[in-house]
């Protein structure tokens, strides 16, 4: 089994003070795509922000290490640098910068050199396609006006250009409808491999229909409460979390 | 220069006794009070000349219909591109004797010498620009001024006039450049514009100074009935600068826009002090300054949107905006009115405060360092500013200039 991209023990994150993960064990080996289901406020996205770097997101116990490296010790952007990508839940607007020049940045930044202008645009001509965006989407201005399809869209696209080592999609099915969520699980699945692992993060089985996972782990109280094969997540389809004392359902809610 | 004639000696004598007669500017005045005129080199013995570091490369003409260029206050002969037939860009001291009907009811109108920043620029200025475009003409490539300090004098005096006639539409660029100087310059210009009925200006002034420049600039424009003036600064370069730019509403139905950016780095000082005047009824006015203020350096804005009794149906905004990139950094922003008509929509704003976390964190998870992420929200910032400049080529020298000085 190859050493595992993320491990993280008994890790405990606190947000203005309020701890959220009281303890979180979990452990995804390079290339393998996990799911991370909750029910609201199980702590989720704390842990996705919180791996991302997030100032607003204290670690105050336990450790990640990423590839080996205490993620801790790093600002988001070297996270970033060393092969860590998060696909927002809400992706942020920035008025007035392109959507090309904010690609072109992350690209660079994240390879450390600048990639020569041709080659970017072939490269973003090519993922572009295959996430279904129109040419004149790269001179919008970054996340501005775009639907919620888009921005999950613009999401998957990032990480296709960026060739991160491991994604955390926090609820990127959130809000999609069927073909929007078709066209990102394509996008995740064309790039899933062994150099690249996912954790998926839903409250909802309706994207592991598309993008099948080999493990399922469910979080519950900022712990993970169970964890099991995709069978696991089947099950939550029937029976939602009620077993771990919330009566929210699992199944699509639309 | 020409001799002048004697019309325009008198103004100049006039201007020269104005600055003996007027009162010695303190610093103390409520107008003064951000930036001391001494801190402008307006007060005490004129600058002597300072070493200068490196040259200005001057961009291409390519893209513009003529260009004015003096350095040191001394004209290159002019280049004329392409010009329509009855337009003139010409130097402005020859103006005076050549087109004598044309520049002397209006010079020194919208922009006198009866104060002192006013008289200081009447009795010495030698960088001097006319332009003229006549009735209906349609002039679609800029024509472009660029007033240069080498350092080798202690002052540049630079005066831009500019008519617009009926229906007639230009644009003109104002440039202030200089290579880094070992010791303080003094700069001061005026442009006056005048856009007549259902005509059309643009005016870009671009400040991008090197090191050492003290600059007072006015800017002045007056819009006739239907008229569009559009007003927009840039400055980013200079030790100490400010700048005054102020719409006239001349002319019901008129459209005045002084739009502006300025990113102060390091130790520098910029003022900008935005007026529109309502003048007539029925005329729309928008004042948008957005800056940004990193290191220790310190920005002033105050505008002041003026409605005089007599001029109802006003639609006027004001906007100031800054961004504080760094701890240390200082953006003071004086929003005023003065409405003495009653029917009038006005509005401003003023807001100092720092770039948002979530766009930082957003960025810096794509793996942009922290400061990069920064600047690059600032150049978004400022895209509502430079979006405004109709030439797609300045709009991207002045979004690289921008850029260029935290590289």
């Amino acid at each position: 089994m190859p050493d595992p991209i993320l491990k993280i023990t008994g890790l405990e994150v606190a947000v203005d003070n309020t701890p959220i993960l009281k303890g979180v064990d979990l452990e995804v080996p390079q290339g393998e795509v996990h799911a991370l289901m909750g029910p609201n406020g199980s702590g989720k996205s704390t842990l996705a922000y919180a791996l991302a770097g997030h100032p607003r997101y204290e670690i105050t116990g336990g450790s990640v290490l990423f590839g080996g490296e205490d993620l801790a010790e790093m600002a988001a952007d070297e996270r970033a640098q060393k092969g860590l990508f998060l696909a927002m839940q809400y992706p942020v607007e920035v008025p007035g910068v392109s959507v090309m020049n904010f690609l072109r940045t992350a690209v660079n930044a994240s390879r450390g050199e600048e990639i020569p202008v041709r080659e970017f645009a072939k490269l973003f001509k090519e993922k572009s396609a295959l996430l279904q965006f129109d040419p004149s989407f790269s001179d919008r201005y970054l996340n501005e006006g775009f639907s919620g399809g888009e921005k999950k869209r613009h999401e998957i696209l990032q990480m296709a250009l960026l060739e991160p080592k491991f994604a955390i999609l926090d609820e990127t099915d959130s809000g999609l409808d069927v073909d929007a969520l078709r066209i990102v699980s394509e996008g995740v699945n064309a790039q899933r491999g062994p150099d690249l692992g996912c954790l998926i993060i839903t409250h909802y089985t309706r994207i592991l229909r598309y993008i099948t996972p080999d493990v399922v782990h469910v979080m519950f109280e900022g712990r993970i409460a169970q964890t099991g094969g995709p069978e696991l997540a089947e099950h939550l389809e029937d029976k939602g979390y009620v077993e771990f004392g919330s009566h929210e359902p699992a199944n699509a809610p639309n | 220069m020409a001799d002048a004639p004697a019309w325009a000696a008198e103004a100049r004598t006039t201007a020269t006794a104005n600055l003996d007669a007027l009162p010695v500017l303190t610093g103390m005045e409520e107008e003064w009070r951000f930036t001391p005129p001494a801190d402008l080199a307006m007060t005490g013995p004129e600058p002597s000349g300072a070493g200068a570091t490196g040259t200005v490369v001057l961009p291409a003409t390519e893209g513009r219909s003529a260009r004015l260029a003096f350095t040191d206050g001394v004209p290159a002969p002019a280049e004329i591109i392409d010009l329509p037939d009855g337009v003139i860009v010409s130097e402005l001291g020859q103006a005076l004797i050549d087109h004598e009907s044309l520049v002397r009811p209006r010079l020194y109108s919208l922009a006198g010498f009866d104060d002192r920043p006013g008289a200081l620029n009447a009795a010495h200025w030698d960088a001097g620009t006319f332009v003229y475009v006549p009735r209906g003409v349609h002039l679609t490539l800029p024509v472009e001024t660029v007033l240069t300090a080498t350092g080798a004098t202690g002052r540049v005096f630079g005066r831009t006039l500019i008519i617009v006639e009926e229906g007639a539409k230009a644009t003109v660029v104002d440039r202030y450049v200089s290579p880094d100087l070992d010791g303080p310059v003094q700069a001061s210009s005026v442009v006056e514009m005048f856009v007549a009925e259902g005509g059309e200006l643009e005016h870009v002034s671009y400040i991008g100074w090197g090191s050492g420049m003290r600059h007072h600039a006015t800017i002045r424009a007056s819009t006739g009935k239907d008229a569009r003036a559009r007003s927009v600064n840039v400055t980013l370069g200079g030790d100490v600068v400010r700048v005054e730019p102020t719409m006239y509403c001349h002319g019901s139905g008129s459209d005045a826009r002084a739009l502006g950016m300025y990113f102060a780095t390091g130790n520098q000082h910029f003022e900008h002090r935005v007026v529109s005047r309502h003048e007539a009824p029925q005329a729309y006015s928008n004042l948008l300054y957005k800056g940004a203020i990193q290191d220790t350096a310190h920005t002033v804005f105050f505008g002041n949107l003026v409605v005089p009794p007599g001029a109802p149906g006003t639609d006027a905004y004001q906007t100031n905006r800054n961004l504080i990139l760094t701890e240390g950094a200082r953006a003071d922003t004086i929003p005023f009115l003065e409405i003495e008509t009653a029917e009038v929509k006005c509005s401003h704003a003023g807001a100092v405060g720092r770039v948002d976390d979530e766009q930082v964190f957003y960025l810096m998870s794509r793996g942009v360092p922290e400061l990069e992420a920064k600047h690059l929200i600032v150049y978004g910032f400022f895209q509502e500013v430079l979006d405004q400049i109709s030439f797609g080529e300045l709009r991207d020298e002045l979004a690289a200039a921008a850029r260029a000085k935290v590289r």
